[in-house]
């Protein structure tokens, strides 16, 4: 039986995107279609299909990731957060029409903050739960509870501070959300710190503004840094694997600005070559160094079907990439 | 055709690669032998699922957790893709899938297409069959609603409000809505119509009308716009088509802002051109079932063409404009193949005398 090792000797991607544009063209061709002329109720399958496309097409060591999600499980949970959606909607008019204005925004921006964990908590357990590597799922075991006291004591010290402690928040949310992920018996770390990540950030605005944008590329390749070197995988015994990334700040400049051209030239008929070129060049970026034995992960997670909190996050535009 | 193929097997145990050999037998049953097992998934079986590319073709089997199956060998997962179209497993989606792949240029073109037939043709026509299943309560309550809002703002003239609601009442414009009108100081030539029955008149449009039928012209334009519930049909289409076009951008949450964004639309709302000839001819055949000369709503488009050029803005009567020379053509071209009235106007002329004459 051949021994799947990951080497510091090997210190290439074992990430791969194979997907091309001309295919994932086409998926998002006939998802955009069906979408529209079934006046939107085929989104959730549409999603499906274009989330099975990016994990069926990217590859750990050759073999490729899964996505289990369906449209109908995805269909289930949007029905559910449009209807969560319209009843803190339909409350905070309420309030309104019984002329207490003042409860009615307390009203609704407490539930629009109250959702946010609850649509990272929803949305970790369910897109994790719903993929797989070699049959093996992953998994997020963190707790609603824990999310909620840091986002309420984080995202008041943000506010009192005007904004500086929001890297704080970010790298809390990080440490904890990437800290409880699994996959079957290995799990994922990372150490992020609040200070590092202001300063990383303060740097990149302040060279951004004097070298009017172009550090943007540079800044951008800290943020992507700091995400990937952080990042741990630890296996029993004690053995892990840690990431590397091997971009620089010319790499981000040609893909974001051939990205940006690719879309403005073709109208936005690029857009499936620029995802296609976005994921290669996350994949081609991250190399693994340490030493396990990926033929030993043990199948220990449950399934979890309930897309509620993935569909909310959509319709409240909330980005689950912390 | 090639009915067998060395693959992948993941048990769900553990991530452990088994090397094992794929047949497609003659029942439509996939057979896998693995590590001295064999393991039989019926094509039919709903269990068997299945995400297949090119080059790829990727089988899961069970309930969680579930075994899976990979295969790389093409020739393979051709005739995999023809056994599953005889097993009759192939949907909607395979199929615009393969007709997409078929000729994607094409595909392309053709789906452009159709949606701008859809956004051009079909959303107006939904539009207008939706407003249909709307209560016509729904206009009232709603015109009420901003109108209370509104009327805090208008310098409202309650004696010559109600001079006008005399001069309304003497005519039949509305048979579904109960009119109320309002006379509002302000230099504007302006007059306007909430959905419901609340018509606004300005003591600018007011006081340039010269003779009764022209007031009389005003008021059953207006009223065509509450009869035929414009602002219904403005507000339906609108909101159809911004979900239509966020649609289009991938836009979810665009789509259900619209539901918290149309409530303060009304005040805004402007009628399309088309709306706007239908009151001006619509309120023509209401006067001449009232018995009022149709010619009053020629002149009342003649008078205020000379305002257009000096109010540009806020003339909501006018509100496509430019007042087209077309749209008073119209009107002309109408009135010419109607029966002008012979009988008097009752008391027109006095109630009309009333409205005009108070300070």
């Amino acid at each position: 039986m051949p021994q799947y090792r990951i080497t510091m000797e090997n210190r290439t991607s074992r990430l791969a995107f194979i997907g091309e544009g001309g295919d994932l063209f086409v998926i998002l061709l006939v998802n955009w279609l069906l979408t529209v002329i079934t006046l939107g109720i085929y989104y959730p399958w549409a999603k499906a299909r274009r989330l099975q496309y990016f994990y069926e097409h990217t590859e750990l060591d050759g073999h490729p990731f899964h996505f289990h999600g369906t449209g109908r499980e995805m269909f289930k949970g949007f029905i559910k957060a449009v209807g969560l959606f319209l009843a803190v909607y339909g409350i905070y008019f309420l309030l309104i029409m019984v002329r207490m204005p003042v409860l009615a925004i307390i009203f609704l921006l407490g539930a629009l903050i109250g959702l946010v964990p609850l649509v990272l908590h929803g949305t970790y357990r369910y897109r994790l739960g719903r993929s797989s590597w070699r049959a093996i799922h992953f998994g997020y075991r963190g707790e609603l509870r824990e999310l909620f006291r840091i986002c309420l004591r984080d995202g008041a010290l943000t506010l009192i501070t005007f904004g500086i402690y929001g890297a704080w928040l970010q790298m809390h949310l990080r440490n904890y959300i990437l800290g409880h992920v699994r996959l079957g018996s290995s799990r994922f770390s990372y150490k992020g710190d609040g200070m590092d990540y202001f300063l990383l950030n303060l740097k990149g605005y302040l060279l951004t503004l004097i070298t009017l944008g172009i550090y943007a590329f540079w800044w951008q390749r800290d943020l992507f840094n700091y995400y990937v070197d952080n990042l741990r995988w630890e296996f029993d015994e004690g053995k892990r694997v840690e990431f590397r990334s091997t971009a620089t700040g010319g790499d981000f400049f040609g893909l974001i600005v051939g990205n940006l051209l690719l879309v403005l030239f073709t109208l936005g008929i690029g857009l499936a070559w620029a995802h296609v070129r976005t994921m290669r060049f996350i994949s081609g970026h991250i190399s693994f160094v340490g030493e396990t034995d990926l033929d030993r992960l043990v199948q220990t997670e449950l399934e979890h079907k309930n897309a509620t909190a993935d569909e909310l996050g959509d319709l409240l535009d909330i980005g689950i990439f912390i | 055709m090639t009915t067998e193929a060395e693959a992948v097997l993941y048990d769900g145990r553990t991530s452990r690669p088994i090397d094992a050999v794929v047949r497609i037998r003659e029942q439509g049953v996939l057979e896998v032998d693995a590590d001295g097992e064999r393991f039989l998934w019926p094509l039919e079986d709903k269990d068997l699922q299945w995400e297949r590319s090119r080059a790829l073709l990727r089988l899961s089997f069970g309930h969680h957790p579930r075994k899976v199956l990979i295969v790389r060998e093409a020739a393979f997962i051709r005739s995999f893709a023809d056994h599953v179209q005889r097993a009759g497993r192939r949907g909607v989606y395979d199929r615009v899938l393969s007709l997409a792949r078929g000729g994607p240029l094409l595909f392309f073109l053709g789906t452009v297409v159709v949606l701008v037939l859809g956004y051009l043709y079909a959303i107006p026509w939904g539009a207008e069959h939706l407003t249909l299943l709307l209560p016509r309560s729904l206009d009232t309550r709603s015109g009420n609603a901003v109108y209370d809002v509104m009327s805090d703002e208008l310098d409202l003239d309650s004696a010559r409000s109600t001079a006008l609601q005399r001069f309304g009442d003497q005519l039949q414009l509305s048979p579904h809505y109960t009119l109320q009108y309002h006379v509002v100081h302000d230099d504007q030539v302006n007059a306007f119509a909430l959905p419901g029955g609340h018509i606004v008149v300005f003591t600018g449009i007011l006081d340039k009308l010269e003779r009764p039928e022209e007031l009389a012209a005003l008021l059953a334009h207006e009223a065509t716009h509450v009869e035929d519930r414009h602002s219904m049909r403005m507000l339906v289409r609108q909101a159809s088509s911004y979900v239509f076009l966020s649609l289009l951008l991938g836009d979810v949450n665009g789509v259900v802002a619209v539901v918290a964004q149309n409530a303060d639309n009304i005040r805004n709302l402007s009628y399309s051109r088309d709306l706007e000839s239908k009151a001006d001819l619509e309120g023509m055949q209401h006067l001449v079932a009232n018995g009022v000369d149709p010619h009053g709503m020629v002149d009342l488009l003649k008078l205020l063409r000379e305002e257009a050029s000096d109010v540009p803005q806020g003339v909501s009567f006018l509100s496509s404009h430019p007042l087209t020379a077309q749209r008073i053509a119209d009107a002309e071209r109408e009135a010419g193949t109607m029966e002008v009235p012979t009988s008097g106007y009752r008391d027109l002329d006095d109630v009309f005398g009333a409205v005009r004459s108070l300070p």
